[in-house]
């Protein structure tokens, strides 16, 4: 076999040119794993909201909360269902909210608004949602106009932060009293008030978009289903909170997924012709050299072998700088309209051991696919023609 | 035989190299024209929109209804030419839910007067707006379903829950880009006179029309003066006011689009400047024979420079020739059916064809001139010398 420090070598004799087809390989690698890791953190953001062991119940046909109407005579009714578990004082555990949009003005953008997701829920919502931790200030009172904010949305809309206030109605301000985290899910980009407050603001009184509880035990859910939308005459539908925020996440995730995976597509055919060009350079280039080896007494699956390793090696090298550049991606927020909720989220980012592996691979298999015709020219090559020239 | 001749013949040097950087170079072009070809659709739906119709809707939120009289003090407002009403319906075709179609109620008389630039036949017009069950659906989607006029079509409610059962009395088309052909509209009573009566009389939003352009911000701040001191407050802008901010929302999309659009020309300028590189520094020797013979360090250069103006030009014309078809006639087709919403003309726009084919032959160059450079800088001495 030939050492590898031979392939190494020929590769640095010639920086320039490794150097810009590492960084083209490199930049694809960077684009993959970027939009990936995007996807990954809107399924995150999207999805973590939800636990498995709680139900939401929408009304039926309504893909979303804010499209869902459910009257207050049905709360009793899910709250009393089999499988609901109660708390210490046997008071069944779960919530009951109205979730809507506002459009609220955006700092240093000249008066342009864009869409907050406001959330009027029960006064049990931190014992319900236990992932929810008030990082700053205090919970909201029962019945007072004040509102606690996802720690994402500080700054972020005119009047969301700590001691400020913003209006939901003509002559109805809601004072900012607390900043909440929720391990990064899309809660954090949603404002939190009390349910009667947004009934009353928005002429809702009596009604409420969702009810969730959380269930003795995610086997439950079943039981709790059929129970639930049996009755046709309610017209209900239960889902547990991972599904239904996972399949909130489809659509965005997806659009991501497919704008990415397409511009990968023709990157990596650039990046692979990029390759290419440079390997049958190299081969083309060391015809004496390569003569010289099989006369010394190489087999051509043998130079085969080295070319290919070399095509490896090169994209390797742009496959881990891509790589390496894209993780610092994960300190970057892409704030982003959720095309379910029409509400701006913002998502961050994910990395994964899996996405950055997989991105690597696909730099390596640009190698193979770049270096394998040039490889079989290379060990085409008759010993006495190369050595002639 | 002129310089420019010279660099011609040295693309055919190596004319496999040639033709992969030129595919390379192609492939990248027509990446970059998709993607602002994405952007300009975008930029578009919004360029289409009409200034001279206002939107009224609920100032906190856009799921809030406004009263149905609303309309009417809409239309004591001197300077309004006519409004209408509609409510966003929210209805899927059983059996096809993921295809999206927007659904309306409207009060079809009015609706027509406002929405003039929907075209439909005559007689299917006064079928409609006597059919209370009647339908008038966009020319897209009528083709998408196979729909004729006289057929039944039972669509299931997502807003308002149910069955809903239609006929369709008209099938429209569109003379202006300011309104899609693929929506179904519907009467707005059949839907008001089958709600609980505490959700009754409630309309979504007011489009009303103004005399021009120039006078929509004015009677938009008319509209919300007009209800500022009611209940319910009112947010009015024109459509194409309304188009711009929904792009606002989506704008981080857009920027990380642009961005995309530049990391593939740079891509391009590395296979290009590469393949330049390799070249010139395959022929050191020769370029040092020139030198010899009398050619100045500027002749070298513009042998590089043209040669890669040339690669660069034959590549964009590959990728914009590639793109125009792929675009036009394939990709484009299927995002103005399946995404009408979002893309409602998704062409090649001529300016995009001259920034690709501009930007590949000036890219080229650009990422020639450190070879070109150092070319013309070469000793006669040493670049002789130089070994294969």
């Amino acid at each position: 076999m030939i050492p590898i420090r031979y392939n190494i070598r020929s590769l640095a004799v010639r920086k320039t040119t490794t150097f810009a087809t590492a960084a083209g390989i490199a930049l694809v690698v960077f684009v993959l794993a970027a939009s990936q890791m995007l996807s990954n953190g809107i399924r995150n953001t999207l999805g973590r909201a939800g636990e498995p062991d709680h139900a939401i119940v929408l009304r039926k046909g309504s893909d979303n909360e804010m499209s869902s109407n459910l009257e207050t005579k049905t709360i009793n009714l899910i709250y009393a269902a089999p499988g609901v578990k109660r708390d210490e004082g046997g008071q069944p555990l779960g919530v009951s909210e109205l979730q809507l949009v506002i459009a609220l003005e955006k700092p240093g953008t000249g008066g342009q608004v864009s869409n907050v997701s406001v959330r009027g829920t029960t006064d049990n919502v931190l014992k319900y949602r236990n992932h929810v931790k008030i990082v700053a200030g205090r919970a909201i009172q029962p019945g007072a106009d004040e509102a606690m904010i996802g720690t994402r949305l500080r700054g972020q809309f005119a009047g969301l932060d700590l001691g400020q206030s913003f209006e939901i109605k003509k002559n109805l301000k809601l004072k900012v009293v607390g900043i909440f985290e929720a391990q990064g899910s899309a809660q954090e980009s949603e404002v939190w008030t009390d349910l009667e407050i947004v009934r009353s603001a928005f002429g809702r009184e009596g009604l409420v978009s969702s009810v969730s509880v959380a269930l003795e035990s995610a086997a439950k859910f079943d039981a709790f289903r059929v129970a639930m939308e049996s009755d046709k005459q309610l017209g209900l539908q239960a889902y547990s909170e991972t599904a239904y925020y996972e399949k909130q996440s489809e659509g965005t995730a997806g659009l991501v997924t497919f704008l990415g995976g397409a511009i990968v597509f023709f990157f990596s055919v650039g990046a692979i012709i990029g390759a290419m060009i440079t390997m049958y350079a190299a081969v083309s280039h060391r015809k004496r050299e390569v003569g010289t080896l099989r006369a010394l007494g190489f087999s051509r699956l043998t130079i085969l072998f080295s070319f290919l390793l070399e095509a490896i090696l090169l994209s390797l090298l742009g496959g881990i700088i891509g790589a390496a550049a894209s993780l610092s991606m994960g300190l970057v927020h892409f704030s982003m309209m959720n095309f379910n909720s029409w509400s701006e989220v913002s998502f961050s980012f994910d990395p994964a051991p899996d996405i950055i592996i997989s991105a690597i691979v696909l730099g390596g298999f640009m190698g193979i696919l770049g270096g394998l015709f040039p490889a079989i020219q290379a060990s085409r090559t008759s010993p006495v023609e190369a050595m002639r020239e | 035989m002129n310089l420019a001749s010279i660099a011609l013949k040295n693309t055919r040097r190596n004319l496999f190299r040639t033709v992969l950087t030129v595919i390379g170079v192609g492939v990248a072009m027509l990446a970059f024209l998709l993607i602002r070809t994405v952007l300009t659709a975008w930029l578009v739906s919004a360029e289409y929109a009409a200034q001279d119709r206002l939107a009224t809707r609920h100032k906190v939120t856009f799921i809030m209804t406004l009263p149905k009289r609303y309309v009417e003090d809409i239309r004591k407002l001197p300077g309004i030419q006519g409004a209408t009403w509609m409510n966003w319906f929210g209805a899927k075709l059983p059996g096809h839910e993921d295809a999206f179609f927007g659904t309306f109620a409207v009060d079809p008389q009015s609706f027509l007067e406002v929405y003039d630039e929907i075209v439909v036949p005559a007689e299917h017009k006064t079928k409609w707006i006597e059919n209370r069950r009647g339908a008038l659906v966009g020319a897209q989607t009528a083709r998408q379903f196979g729909w004729k006029v006289g057929d039944k079509v039972i669509l299931e409610g997502t807003i308002f829950p149910g069955q809903w059962e239609f006929i369709v009395e008209g099938i429209y088309s569109a003379s202006r880009k300011s309104i899609d052909q693929q929506s179904f509209y519907f009467h707005w009573n059949y839907m008001n006179d089958s709600l609980p009566a505490s959700q009754q009389e409630q309309i979504g939003w007011i489009a009303s029309k103004v005399p021009d352009a120039g006078q929509a911000a004015t009677l938009a701040k008319k509209i919300d003066e007009l209800f500022e001191p009611r209940d319910i407050q009112t947010l009015s802008m024109s459509e194409r006011a309304m188009n711009t901010s929904f792009l606002g929302m989506i704008s981080t999309l857009l920027d990380a689009m642009q961005i995309v659009s530049i990391v593939i020309l740079i891509i391009m300028m590395l296979i290009l400047g590469n393949t330049i590189a390799m070249g010139v520094r395959e022929r050191t020797r020769e370029y040092g024979v020139l030198r010899a013979i009398g050619f100045l360090p500027k002749h070298l250069s513009t042998f590089i420079l043209v040669e890669a103006g040339v690669l660069g030009l034959l590549g964009g014309g590959l990728g914009l020739l590639a793109g125009f078809f792929l675009i036009n006639y394939g990709v484009g087709r299927v995002m103005e059916e399946t995404f009408t919403g979002l893309f409602p003309y998704f062409r090649v726009a001529t300016q995009d064809m001259v920034i690709s084919m501009v930007l590949s032959v000036a890219l080229a160059v650009i990422a020639s001139i450190v070879p070109a450079y150092n070319a013309s800088k070469l000793h006669v001495t040493d670049a002789l010398r130089k070994l294969g």
